[in-house]
């Protein structure tokens, strides 16, 4: 880490550095790039649970038109990093950690992808697939969550924490015990996942990937392919969101380069709407019994948590879901047990405040009860056992502004007017509650690399291997080029989404702001510290000056004890006839700072909802979110993130539940119309408030991270609401009307 | 499954006719005889299509299967009407037929001869962007923009129909289009803000 | 998709003879419910014949009623003066259908001939009757929460996904039907069928005693009537853009406070639109009370049988008719 210091001055808000692009359909997303002799590649899925492929029959699809090939276990090229070991006894070798499609005749999920026929049009290979079958040998298989998730001799990988005496909520003077089940969720994207891969002979590759990381793609493909990293190039101009789905590569993604290698032709394979439900990930179904105590004050006595959640049979994905409990608030006996379910099913992965989001539904819908309990306000609860060190590490937090969103929050949704006995407060007919609950999430700074052009023509490009699956990180990031070197925002532009350009980190956990705009920061101080040393060779002025002995401000080098000896940038780069100057520099992890401290972003959300008091059809009617999130850089893009968590958090309170039919191992509503994620209608004015107080311990940007405590909260925030406009209390989400007949 | 049933003899009966089906364009007697005519019918595996895209008249020859937003994207090379589900459950393919907000993967291309089609490439005049676009980018009714194109398409009409009256209204009328970022409540503002400006047009 | 011939038709002749043909033939009109069959593999007709170019677009009203041409759009009926006016309940139901892009693509005829929406029907790795006769039901013991708890069988528990047809079915319409040997109506509650042991028949349409192979729909009438109050009630979901978990259809003619006529149909419940005849028996010539409603929603229930996850529907259904009932006495 170079010199850190702060950005102090407030942004104003400005739109969207890619506004124009998105508005007018030119924004180019994977599937969208144009090349010659395109081929069409579409997936055959299992239509089993479990077993293997007997026989595939490939006849009909064969024949007919545009079919160019139809690629399956028994016919795919093999791929090096699906079997690393073939040649390496000694399992040193790189291996796929995800399915290796095509690599074997087994099926591990109903929906995984087995064969793969590629046509000359789209329309000609979504016929051809689907007159591919397949002859299976089944096996007895397991999918049915809620009748496995205590099954001891199922479960695996127990992760346990216990700090005083182990159920210590037993004993309490107030006590609260409860089960909390989330169903299985789906990130589903707007943009549906594609690929397009074309080869440049055997061994140079060009992807287009939807992603939120295009170096770990390039990295995933070129140990997958045996190739060198720098002869993978993945390209991810704009992502339709993703909200973890593209965290990682899934088998389309190795898919597509098989094909195109075979082929010797750009194949681009796009999933469907279906497949966005059986092959990229899904936030894990999860149990969890939560018991609480407090004593009569509400001071908690004891909190144990235990949580199942799914993965699959071929892969462990396990998140912090009991952690919140842990180190939320103050209290002096914490037990924790965190354990796996595998079943027959496609693998989950990281969605949208993984982790604290299914956590936090638990732990605050439980201390919403425990208030009703206590009859202290579950504000005042809150209050009564904040703590400002980690119990759990017994860090100081860099910056804990929690408080301050109560406040906030509090004052904004009117929260005088809700009634303390639930069920009690009626408006123009409407049974009314008022709900809210604490979220959180990890903060940080991860490594990253940037570089800056500052060109004669007045004008600052800054790049970075990053892609912005939509939070706007290139606004964000010419904000705080714009702000360093003093130039206007309409002069600065950041580049993004090409592997060509500084490794950047896969934007995820709410750390792309702090991450990148730290190697922004450092490449600014690079590039002024260029500028002096141009101006000591270039100007006589300057001339057997040291660098320190002069300033840069808006664009000016000067001499720092006298201003009126000064030089603007452009004239200094004309002056010794440089068109550009360019740095490239890295910014280091916060891993010394994490030695300190503890660092989390912390939100507060509000609800106030309507429930018809015949039907039991709930009406939201506003959500405030506040937020802890260091300093807002750029505050336009930054509501939209809160926004948008909230809209993410009424799908998952009131709507989202993906359906198994247990008995055949597979998906009933996988698609648009029975999976519901929220529209327009669901949705209540929702207000934002940042507390906006920079934590330079984090980055010297101040921001700590928005994505994440966007969502987290929402959703028990939502059914304590529901709570206290009927008195009933659902603990498995989502609430759909028949829940609260 | 129906679907599976005689797909060979169907195909073969069809592909027959494709050597002599790429007549660029039928005669309107030819359309009509296939009426009564199975043979004359079978002509049509590739079938003609003129319509208006954007201001542009096209003269085009293809499958019957074929969806407009297929052909939109994949012949026509118009990225911007976007693919969200495919089958009528997220309205990111929003574009106007003949001045009405349609589902575009929900239509055949042949079933819109002779419709004058608008996507969001043809909303703007030239640099000038509409004022629905600019309303979207002044609220940031967007995170990522992929469904923006259709949101866009279908604000536009939302407004002309009369159904941008109360954000309540527009909030009912907006609901054929999902956005998973959640930038519903920064559309609606968009929406109320240059309804008022569109409906004086 | 498997390809397919594709003709246009301008008259409603030609339409008809195309289609007797060739009993793989279809109709297309809007497209929104067939296409999405046809990528989804659950059906694929040989032909499509493009009924868009017939003139049966028409809405005409006179003093015994309106007529409502096959071909006219959702969007149009809903927003149609006359029927706002004298048939709100059809606009109401109307607009709590589907998205407005949708409901400027579909037409009356295909929302009367739209598919059930199970998620079995729709999936063809699956058992269902409908679909594939004799395959069996899955809905039966599966995810059921969507399905009928009135008139089912062994073999299907499916219900018709409309809106509008439920208002059509309170507001007594008859369907106008074309065929080869000439035309013929029928009440529209009689135009749709329970699944009995033939789920794969979702109508009468060219069966039954004078059905002809061929059929189209032209027209739906709507008598006049004297409903002065009436109110469509869905519930779903999420608040828009969604099937009905169950939805109710209430027409009323009230004087004072008494109740002279009634109608009632619920929708999400059945195989098609289900009409409550005893039910509007019982209000007919009671005073529009709380209580009343109340009665009336628990006798309507009386019959139904869930099957586990949509149990729920039973005690939905009687919340759903006395609020229905309510809102509509309520109207001004």
């Amino acid at each position: 880490m170079e010199k850190i210091h702060q950005i102090t001055e407030t942004y104003f808000a400005e739109d969207r550095k890619d506004g124009v692009d998105k508005v007018t359909g030119k924004a180019t997303f994977s599937a969208e790039h144009r090349l010659d002799n395109m081929a069409y590649a579409v997936f055959v899925c299992s239509t089993i649970a479990k077993g293997a492929i007997k026989n595939m029959l490939l006849s009909e699809a064969k024949r007919a038109s545009g079919v160019l090939d139809i690629i399956y276990h028994l016919n795919c090229p093999a791929v090096p990093g699906f079997n690393p070991y073939a040649k390496d006894p000694n399992k040193k070798g790189y291996e796929w950690r995800g399915l290796k499609v095509f690599n074997n005749n087994q099926v591990y999920s109903n929906g995984q992808p087995i064969a793969m026929v590629i046509a000359d049009t789209l329309e000609r290979a979504v016929y051809a697939a689907s007159l591919v079958k397949a002859e299976y040998v089944k096996d007895e298989f397991d999918t049915d969550f809620e009748k496995s998730k205590t099954d001891e001799k199922k479960l695996k990988k127990p992760g346990e924490y216990k700090r005083g005496d182990v159920d210590a909520y037993k004993k309490g003077e107030v006590i609260v015990e409860e089960e909390y089940t989330i169903p299985m969720e789906t990130h589903n994207p707007m943009e549906l996942h594609a690929t397009i891969a074309v080869w440049d002979g055997d061994d140079k590759l060009t992807v287009y990937d939807k992603s939120q990381g295009p170096k770990g793609v390039q990295r995933d493909l070129a140990q997958n392919f045996g190739i060198d990293e720098k002869n993978v190039r993945v390209i991810t101009e704009y992502v339709g969101g993703a909200f973890g789905s593209a965290l990682r590569s899934w088998p389309h993604v190795p898919a597509a380069c098989i094909a195109a290698k075979k082929l010797k032709r750009p194949v681009k394979l796009i999933l469907t709407r279906e497949q966005m439900f059986t092959m990229v990930g899904y936030r894990p179904h999860a149990w969890q019994k939560i018991g609480i105590s407090a004593n009569k004050e509400g001071k908690l006595t004891g909190i144990t948590h235990h949580a199942v959640s799914n993965t699959s049979t071929y892969e462990d994905f396990g998140e912090g879901i009991v952690n919140v409990s842990q180190f939320l608030y103050a209290c002096p006996n914490v037990n924790t047990n965190y354990r796996l379910l595998p079943l027959d099913v496609n693998t989950p992965t990281w969605m949208r405040g993984p982790g604290p989001a299914t956590g936090c539904f638990a732990l605050e819908s439980a201390l919403d009860e425990l208030s009703y309990k206590l009859k202290i306000d579950p504000i005042e609860l809150r209050l009564i056992n904040h703590t400002d060190v980690n119990p759990v590490n017994k860090l100081p937090w860099s910056t804990k502004f929690l408080k301050e969103c109560y406040a906030m929050g509090k004052e904004k949704i009117g929260w005088q007017n809700r009634p303390t006995v639930a069920g009690s407060l009626k408006e123009d007919g409407m049974l009314v509650g008022y709900g809210m609950a604490g979220g959180v999430f990890g903060a940080g700074r991860g490594q990253a690399s940037a570089k800056g052009i500052l060109r004669n023509n007045g004008t600052l490009v800054l790049q970075s291997a990053v892609s912005d699956m939509g939070p706007g990180t290139s606004t964000a990031m010419v904000k705080i080029g714009a702000q360093l070197m003093g130039i206007p925002q309409s002069k600065v532009s950041f580049e993004l989404g090409d592997t060509d350009l500084p490794n950047g980190p896969t934007q995820g956990g709410s750390g792309s702001t702090a991450a990148i705009g730290t190697a922004i920061t450092v490449v600014c101080d690079a590039l002024k510290q260029s500028l002096k040393e141009l101006a000591i060779a270039t100007v006589a002025a300057f001339a057997n000056l040291k660098p320190d002995a002069l300033k840069y401000e808006n664009g000016i080098i000067s001499v720092a004890e006298n201003a009126s000896v000064n030089i603007l940038y452009t004239d200094l780069l004309a002056q010794a006839n440089k068109p550009e100057i360019e740095v490239v520099k890295d910014s280091a992890r916060a891993s010394a700072e994490a030695q300190k401290y503890a660092m989390n972003s912390f939100s507060v959300h509000f609800v106030k909802l309507h429930v018809h008091p015949v039907t039991g059809v709930i009406k939201l009617k506003q959500i405030v979110s506040t937020a802890d999130a260091g300093k807002i850089i750029a505050e336009n893009t930054a509501r939209s993130q809160m926004i948008g968590g909230a809209v993410g958090g009424i799908g998952m309170a009131l709507t989202e539940e993906v359906f198994t039919d247990n008995r055949y191992g597979r998906y009933t509503n996988a698609n648009f119309s029975d999976y519901h994620v929220p529209v327009n209608a669901d949705t209540p004015p929702i207000d934002v408030l940042f507390v906006d107080k920079a934590d330079i311990i984090i980055s010297p940007t101040g921001a700590k991270g928005i994505g994440e405590i966007a969502l987290v909260g929402v959703a028990p925030a939502i059914a304590n609401a529901v709570y206290n406009a009927t008195g009933k209390r659902i603990r498995q989400l989502p609430i759909t009307p028949d829940k609260l007949l | 499954m129906p679907t599976q049933k005689n797909n060979s003899s169907r195909r073969d009966f069809l592909k027959k006719s494709t050597a002599i089906a790429v007549l660029s364009i039928a005669s309107p007697v030819l359309v009509k005889a296939a009426e009564n005519d199975d043979k004359i019918a079978a002509l049509f595996e590739q079938i003609p299509l003129r319509l208006e895209v954007n201001g542009v008249a096209h003269t085009l020859s293809v499958e019957p299967r074929v969806t407009l937003l297929d052909l939109l994207r994949e012949q026509l090379h118009l990225m911007g009407t976007k693919k969200g589900c495919d089958h009528g459950q997220c309205g990111a393919c929003t574009v106007h037929a003949d001045g009405k907000r349609i589902n575009s993967c929900l239509t055949l291309a042949v079933m819109n001869e002779g419709k004058k089609i608008t996507t969001i490439e043809g909303l703007a005049n030239g640099d000038k962007l509409h004022p629905m676009q600019e309303a979207f980018i002044k609220h940031d009714g967007f995170q990522c923009g992929y469904c923006t194109p259709g949101q866009i398409m279908s604000a536009v009409a939302c407004v002309k129909e009369g159904h941008a009256n109360s954000p309540d209204e527009v909030r009912e009328y907006m609901s054929g289009n999902i956005c998973r970022c959640g930038a519903y409540p920064n559309i609606v503002d968009a929406i109320m803000e240059v309804a008022p400006i569109l409906k004086n047009d | 998709m498997i390809n397919f011939e594709y003709i246009r038709t301008s008259t409603t002749k030609a339409a008809i003879d195309a289609k007797a043909k060739n009993a793989a033939a279809a109709f297309i009109a809007g497209g929104t419910n067939l296409i999405d069959l046809m990528k989804k593999g659950v059906t694929a007709p040989e032909r499509l014949i493009d009924i868009n170019g017939l003139p049966l677009k028409e809405i005409t009203a006179d003093a015994k009623g309106i007529m409502i041409g096959a071909l006219a759009l959702n969007s149009e009926v809903a927003e149609n003066p006359i029927i706002l006016s004298k048939y709100p309940l059809l606009a109401m139901a109307l607009n709590a259908g589907a998205s407005a892009q949708l409901r400027n693509m579909a037409t009356v005829g295909g929302n009367i001939m739209q598919r059930t929406r199970c998620s079995y029907f729709y999936d063809i790795t699956m058992p269902c009757n409908k679909r594939e006769p004799n395959s069996g039901c899955a809905a039966l013991q599966g995810q059921n929460r969507m399905h009928a708890v009135f008139g089912t069988s062994e073999k299907c528990i499916a219900v018709h996904p409309s809106d509008m047809c439920v208002a059509l079915a309170a507001l007594d319409a008859s369907v106008h039907i074309s065929g080869p040997k000439g035309e013929r109506k029928m009440l529209f509650t009689d135009f749709h069928r329970l699944p009995g042991d033939t789920p794969e028949l979702d109508n009468n349409l060219s069966t039954g005693p004078g059905g002809q192979k061929g059929e189209l729909i032209t027209a739906i009438h709507i008598p006049t009537n004297a409903f002065n109050k009436s109110h469509y009630l869905k519930i779903r979901d999420r608040a828009s853009y969604a099937f009905a978990l169950l939805s109710v259809a209430v027409a009323l003619e009230i004087s004072g406070s008494s109740i002279k006529n009634a109608r009632l149909a619920m929708g999400g419940v059945a195989h098609k639109p289900w009409r409550l005849p005893a039910v509007e028996k019982f209000l007919i010539g009671k005073e529009a009370t709380k209580e009343n409603f109340t009665t009336a929603a628990n006798m309507a229930m009386e019959t139904a049988t869930g099957f586990g996850r949509n149990d729920f529907k039973i005690k939905m259904g009687k919340a759903a008719i006395a609020e229905a009932l309510q809102q509509a006495a309520q109207k001004i």
